[in-house]
């Protein structure tokens, strides 16, 4: 781009460049006005202690960073949060490389599969917890029905009602949802595996397994780490699942940083702990997300190569 | 067996996949489970829904279907997300276009940084500025308001929205720019008429994949419409469900109309669809 634009002359520099800016402007005023302002009040917000109430809002500097650190409830909805990026991540890759895998050597006839794995992506969250609401149904959920059928009776619980399973269940629905978003983006990428290469290894001899391993997953590898930070983005601003399915209950047992900072601001009234804990989670991660692109970078240089 | 008459290439592939597919058709069935579920759930009988609620099809009748929609108020909540989600993938569809061309093919001071700026969005959850913006929007007079929330709709899918278009602008050769030059064109005259239809398969994506999004929003109704007029399905099905006395059948109905649009729009544009998905990871 750049040399290009070098040798364009400059009435032409100028014209691109005033229609530039007004072709700008709409975009940047929206993002501006309601993304990057918010955010930045978000930030001055949690150096206050405001109620939602009071015009003077006392500023009390890092007072609301050091209650979160004495705050037994916001430390366990991190370890959640934490708990649910690292087995919400893992396991939709894990199944949708699976998948993806089976459903790229199947070649023609996927196509039917493809709807049918990505469709619960589509579908709104409320409509998710509504409907995973009736499996999880203590008394006629088709769970329990199931675990009774195969003769586990003991194991029949209300899975979303009970502090030990409550998390997991929503976390189980959550990767319900996920995982055909990592299946299709696997696929399209296993498109485009050299298949000169496949032969050409399958000729000296090698198993469906060493193929996979030292032929199709090295070149599938910058795709594979792009879905797992999108997936990790995802399990860190994750919300309305647990909103709708727990709302954070019972007694907690399901909170993370997201559903705590929501029923603090809006339910308690502090309003500034909770935009408080709302910006810890961005900062936590930030780190991964950057580890990730590094990673990644790394890897396509050396592919490139 | 006639299989032994035919090349043993083509016979052990078919028969070596079987048990793929078997499993393949096995997980499928479990994926779907869900969406089954609503459907069966849906079309009962009442009162077959009351002994029976989530035994698969044991009756039919069209009954929760008509109570959600009239009694429910889910033929409004359903108007109500076409007039949230229609003008907001217009309004997206515009400002990603004309931004995305500045971005790509119009250079001007300060145009790296203010890009930077609006992918931020990208991985920015919602709920981290969702309180300030509560209090931004009642000072301003647009909480609980038609243009406020579609402002806000809209302000949410413009990151992925500028970044894709931008993207889609930046493959377009740029013979094609210098030659409408050379034949006069001005530089608006190049953007309409010459790479404007050239983006069209851009936006159809973009207007399918920022209409599924805003369809499915829910966090920006429910903190922004807080006084229940123009109640999209989303935040329609949440306060239903949430009630006291939640009925599983019109709750069904209402899920199923809330979900019927979506299934039927991806199997028929399946292609794009995906395709929106994949510009949004890939092209990162």
């Amino acid at each position: 781009m750049s040399h290009t634009t070098s040798t364009v002359p400059r009435p032409t520099r100028i014209a691109k460049a005033r229609l530039g800016y007004l072709f700008i402007a709409p975009g940047a005023v929206l993002v501006v006005t309601f993304f990057i302002f918010p955010l930045g009040n978000a930030l001055y917000l949690s150096f206050l202690d405001f109620d939602g109430i009071s015009a003077n809002p006392p500023f009390v500097g890092l007072d609301n960073y050091v209650r979160l650190l004495a705050d037994q409830l916001a430390i366990d909805a991190i370890g959640r949060n934490f708990l649910w990026v690292i087995v919400g991540t893992i396991t939709p890759l894990v199944l949708g490389l699976i998948m993806a895998l089976a459903l790229w050597t199947l070649g023609r006839g996927s196509v039917l599969y493809r709807i049918l794995f990505f469709l619960p992506h589509l579908l709104p969250v409320v409509a998710v917890g509504v409907v995973w609401g009736w499996i999880y149904n203590p008394i006629r959920g088709w769970l329990n029905e199931a675990l009774r059928l195969v003769g586990l009776e003991s194991l029949q619980r209300g899975w979303l009602g009970e502090p030990d399973t409550a998390l997991w269940a929503v976390l189980a629905t959550a990767i319900w949802a996920t995982y055909g978003f990592v299946l299709i983006i696997l696929l399209s990428a296993l498109g485009n595996v050299d298949e000169e290469l496949l032969e050409a290894a399958r000729l000296d001899g090698t198993n469906a397994v060493q193929r996979v391993w030292h032929i199709v997953l090295p070149q599938i590898v910058p795709v594979f780490i792009l879905v797992t930070t999108l997936t990790l983005v995802g399990g860190f601003a994750v919300f309305d699942i647990v909103f709708v399915m727990t709302g954070g209950g019972p007694a907690n047992a399901s909170n993370l940083l997201g559903t705590y900072a929501y029923a603090n601001a809006f339910q308690l009234g502090n309003l500034s702990y909770g935009t408080t804990l709302a910006l810890v989670i961005l900062v936590l991660s930030v780190p991964f997300v950057i580890a990730l692109n590094l990673i990644q970078r790394r890897l396509s240089l050396r592919n490139i190569r | 067996m006639t299989l032994d008459t035919r090349s043993p290439r083509t016979t052990r592939v078919p028969l070596r996949a079987v048990p793929r597919h078997v499993t393949l058709a096995l997980l499928a069935a479990l994926s779907t489970f869900p969406i089954v579920l609503i459907l069966s759930t849906a079309l009962k009988t009442p009162e077959d829904v009351r002994t029976n609620p989530f035994g698969l099809f044991s009756s039919f009748s069209w009954d929760n279907i008509v109570q959600a929609w009239t009694a429910g108020k889910f033929s409004e909540y359903f108007f109500n997300s076409v007039l949230l989600t229609g003008p907001t993938t217009i309004l997206v569809l515009v400002i990603s276009t004309m931004g995305g061309y500045a971005f790509a093919r119009l250079p001007f001071r300060g145009r790296g940084l203010i890009f930077y700026v609006s992918t931020l969005g990208l991985l920015v959850p919602f709920f981290a500025y969702m309180i300030p913006l509560y209090f931004q929007l009642k000072t301003m007079s647009l909480l609980n308001t038609y243009p406020g929330v579609v402002l806000v709709l809209t302000s949410i899918a413009l990151p992925f929205g500028l970044f894709f278009m931008r993207a889609f602008f930046l493959e377009l050769p740029n013979e094609i720019e210098d030659s409408a030059r050379i034949d006069g064109c001005s530089e608006f005259q190049i953007f309409l008429r010459v790479m404007l239809p050239l983006g069209a398969p851009g936006l159809g994506t973009l207007a399918i994949f920022t209409a599924l999004q805003t369809w499915n929003n829910f966090l920006v109704p429910l903190l922004f419409l807080p006084g229940g007029s123009l109640r999209p399905l989303t935040t329609g099905i949440y306060l239903f469900a949430g009630g006291r006395s939640a009925e599983i059948g019109p709750l069904a109905a209402g899920t199923l109309i809330t979900i019927i649009p979506i299934i039927v729009l991806f199997i028929a544009l399946q292609r794009q669809v995906v395709a929106g998905f994949l510009a949004g990871a890939v092209k990162g």
